[in-house]
């Protein structure tokens, strides 16, 4: 006997502690650049968070949720979705998607969009299965992919640049219609869109849509729709929910974000709607991994809803006054990049804007041979130097591609006016060095 | 999620589901409400764990375990005790190996364990005699010493036994010798009654290198709708419970962090006085514990006295209830609770319910009662169970 434990014990000492799973998916942009954001940065264009606070609305709903009284509040609420909550989003996306909703089958509420990407993998990608990424995008899909043991299937965005040498409006990065179809195979599980797309800005049109929604149809594929900016498009555009498109409801899993639609990502509280078939599985993850969200937060949530609700459409509607500010802001980010040289790309919608850096490659000069990508280096450098912080465009795209494009950062522009003028201030002092230099 | 629905009608006196009904600690309630009006508090914090959070959760622990516990990277912030399980058993475990679970276990080991393709193995407590089945643990762990992850999980949730130390050093032994990991989930840590005494597995010599602990603000606070809880242990551990965090949900709620932050501290700083609440709690549950036995005995009913926690198992076998005419496929304990909830308006849970599918029989005779209520609520069930005998059919 002893024989055998010894032996079993020397098989157990050489195997890794960690579980197979997290193969590949232990780096993360978030963890580095976060931390140089906080030891470094006096300017923080990094991370996508507003510097401005979240609306006095909700955090009144807040206050009068804790002196209300009712202090089961802070106890457990039902696991799916506190019922308020649950109500009001089934009553917004009826009124969005012009279809009746049942609040308990057919919306679930998650900590955050993040853990709503989770489940949507968990419960419907499996090994082996195929998922399209459109590329580029917000880096979590891929490693969410992998430990569902699916296989992420890239397929590009790529920059026609105007003709007549305006800025690039992220209208300009387009998918190649064959391109595209040619990445649907028969292990096609899923395709991941984000419209608004994080990091580029770009909201994808009717056409664009309609073209996904039919190669969706054609190959019987699951669309997981990344909406969380779905409130911030800006001149005038519109904001068209994939699955109000043909075919393309009992397919679809939407995803929204309270951090983002009411400028409080700290209080991390997300939701999917979609068809039972699919919600069901989600619930089945949810329940074996989280279980419950917080009640508080919840419940602050849907009494924002619920003034939306009451206000959609008016002038003083946050969904009417927020998208209006943050126009604003990317305008004046956009005069300042261009003031000093550097190119960036005008977006259509949420609040990131990526620009080319290239006039200021010189302080960083390139490593050949580098494992690093440029653009990470050269973010880097500019918060340890320079003090801002910002986020390398190779963050959002698969291994194989990040040396694709090596001149372009992301700038977060949900900042007050006081930051976004430090930051043209330290762009001007830079370029002034440059150029004196 | 079965009962909760069930439960939801407020004319039954729901001493089911683990919730407390009484208030959370008035100060713990102040610091949400100050955090509110900080504006940065709204946004995003450090992916695992708010660093005023951490940081107290440290100088409790350190105080406790007697050594030193690094907040950055021994510590994992999580969405409740549920989601440090989650992140342990997913980082920790996979295809092809096999856990140890002690039964009665909280109900969702079992489907964590197989989500993560793991094979649970069952170990049963016997309540009766209140000891741990020693021999049986020593068969099964040689026979499954290749790969094999321990869960132990004190208070034995829901038999609520607080191990003694003989007892976990026999596990201790167990783990060390077949080089396994323990996980232990000790969220009722502080809910220990007169004469016992809660021992953190970890601190035993060579079991802080394998060994991740659970604790729960729930469950600590009274706060179980704020759903924080924390995973702690060595950083070769912890590490890997970072990278399930960082691909699941990626942070935690940040005001609800700050504010619990806020509350350990001022506990930390009263842990040498009786009227921290760490203790105080346990108190007020005592006597709330001592009440319902003796309610539930003069209903004729048998309680097992819990040493911890605030759950409390109760055999129903004694009242001879017959509900043979009901679906016999479930077990008598799901019956009479359904029954006990239709007819007495009282509600508890099934003690099966906390059973692999091969053990429910076994503890088909007790039901579970819990007993974090206010005094309006166990004066509820006190009716209830005075009227008992007198509608008995």
């Amino acid at each position: 006997q002893t024989h055998f434990v010894f032996h079993s014990l020397q098989a157990k000492m050489s195997r890794p502690v960690q579980a197979r799973r997290l193969e590949g998916i232990d780096k993360n942009i978030w963890v580095e650049f976060v931390k140089l954001a906080a030891t470094y940065s006096k300017v923080n264009l990094g991370q996508g968070f507003p510097d401005f606070p979240a609306p006095d609305f909700l955090r009144e709903a807040l206050t009068r949720a804790l002196s209300g009284g009712n202090h089961m509040l802070h106890q457990y609420t039902r696991a799916f979705g506190h019922p308020p909550l649950v109500k009001i989003l089934a009553q917004f996306f009826e009124k969005l998607l012009g279809r009746d909703l049942d609040p308990m089958t057919n919306v679930m509420v998650t900590v955050g969009a993040y853990q709503a990407l989770f489940c949507c993998f968990q419960a419907l990608v499996d090994e082996g299965d195929e998922v399209i990424i459109i590329e580029p995008f917000f880096d979590c899909y891929e490693p969410m992919v992998k430990m569902a043991g699916g296989t992420p299937v890239f397929v590009p965005l790529r920059p026609n640049p105007p003709k007549d040498g305006k800025l690039m409006s992220s209208a300009d990065w387009q998918l190649d219609p064959a391109e595209l179809a040619s990445k649907f195979s028969e292990r096609t599980k899923a395709i991941v869109l984000n419209s608004p797309n994080n990091p580029l800005g770009k909201v994808f049109s009717r056409g664009e849509l309609g073209l996904i929604a039919e190669l969706c149809v054609k190959h019987d594929v699951l669309c997981i729709s990344d909406e969380v900016y779905e409130w911030l498009v800006y001149d005038g555009k519109q904001h068209i929910r994939i699955a109000s498109l043909q075919g393309m409801w009992e397919r679809t899993v939407i995803i929204g974000s309270a951090g983002k639609t009411f400028s409080a990502t700290g209080w991390k509280v997300g939701w999917v709607v979609g068809p039972d078939r699919l919600l069901q599985h989600l619930r089945t993850v949810h329940q074996n991994s989280v279980y419950h969200c917080a009640t508080i937060a919840q419940e602050a949530v849907a009494q924002g809803f619920q003034r939306e609700l009451m206000l959609y459409g008016k002038p003083e509607s946050y969904f009417v006054q927020l998208p209006k500010e943050l126009q604003q802001k990317r305008d004046w980010l956009v005069q300042s990049l261009d003031g000093v040289g550097m190119k960036p790309i005008i977006p259509e919608g949420t609040y990131f804007l990526v620009a080319d850096i290239s006039p200021f490659k010189s302080d960083v000069p390139d490593v050949p041979n580098s494992d690093e990508p440029y653009d990470s280096r050269f973010a880097k450098w500019m918060v340890k130097n320079k003090g801002l912080a910002a986020i390398p465009l190779s963050a959002f795209y698969s291994e194989a591609h990040k040396n694709n494009y090596t001149n372009f950062i992301r700038f977060c522009f949900a900042k007050e006016e006081a930051t976004l003028k430090a930051a043209s201030d330290i762009l001007q002092k830079w370029k002034q060095e440059k150029t004196s230099s | 999620v079965e009962f909760t629905k069930v439960a939801a009608d407020p004319s039954i006196v729901n001493l089911g589901q683990g919730l407390p009904d009484i208030s959370p600690p008035s100060y713990v309630k102040e610091e949400l409400a100050k955090v509110a009006a900080v504006d940065r508090l709204n946004q995003y914090t450090r992916g695992f764990g708010h660093p005023s959070l951490v940081k107290a959760l440290s100088e409790v622990y350190e105080k406790v375990c007697g050594r030193k516990i690094d907040p950055l990277t021994d510590i994992l912030v999580t969405v409740g005790a549920y989601g440090s399980l989650f992140s342990t058993i997913q980082a920790l475990i996979e295809e092809g190996d096999e856990v140890i679970i002690i039964e009665p276990f909280y109900d969702c080991y079992e489907p964590m364990v197989k989500m993560a393709g793991a094979k649970p193995v069952f170990i049963p407590l016997r309540c009766v005699s209140n000891f741990l089945e020693i021999t049986n643990f020593i068969t099964f762990l040689i026979h499954n010493a290749l790969n094999t992850v321990i869960n132990v999980f004190f208070f034995t949730f829901p038999v609520s036994q607080v191990f003694t130390l003989e007892e976990l050093q026999v596990i201790a032994d167990l783990c060390i010798k077949h080089d396994t990991l323990c996980i232990s989930d000790e969220v009722y840590e502080w809910l220990v009654y007169k004469g016992n005494k809660h021992i953190k597995i970890a601190t035993l010599p060579g079991m802080w290198e394998r060994t991740v602990t659970i604790g729960s603000a729930g469950k600590t606070y009274s706060v179980t709708g704020w759903k924080l809880g924390w995973s702690i242990g060595p950083e070769h551990l912890i590490k890997h419970l970072q990278v399930v965090h960082q691909n699941t949900l990626y942070t935690c709620p940040t005001p609800l962090q700050e504010a619990l932050a806020q509350a350990f501290w001022m506990d930390y700083k009263r842990m040498d006085d009786p009227d921290c609440y760490f203790y105080s709690l346990s108190r007020e549950l005592e006597s709330k514990r001592d009440r319902m036995a003796q309610l539930l005995k003069g209903a004729g009913l048998k309680p097992v006295i819990p040493e911890g926690g605030y759950f409390m198992i109760v055999d129903v076998s004694t009242l001879n209830v017959d509900l043979f005419e009901v679906d016999e496929k479930q077990p008598y304990d799901y019956k009479f609770v359904k029954w006990m909830i239709a007819s007495k308006k009282l509600s508890a849970i099934p003690l099966s319910a906390f059973c692999a599918l091969g053990t429910k029989k076994q503890f088909e005779k007790y039901i579970r009662f819990c007993f974090i209520k206010k005094d309006s609520t166990l004066d509820a069930a006190e009716v209830i169970l005075k009227n008992w005998n007198k509608q008995t059919d």
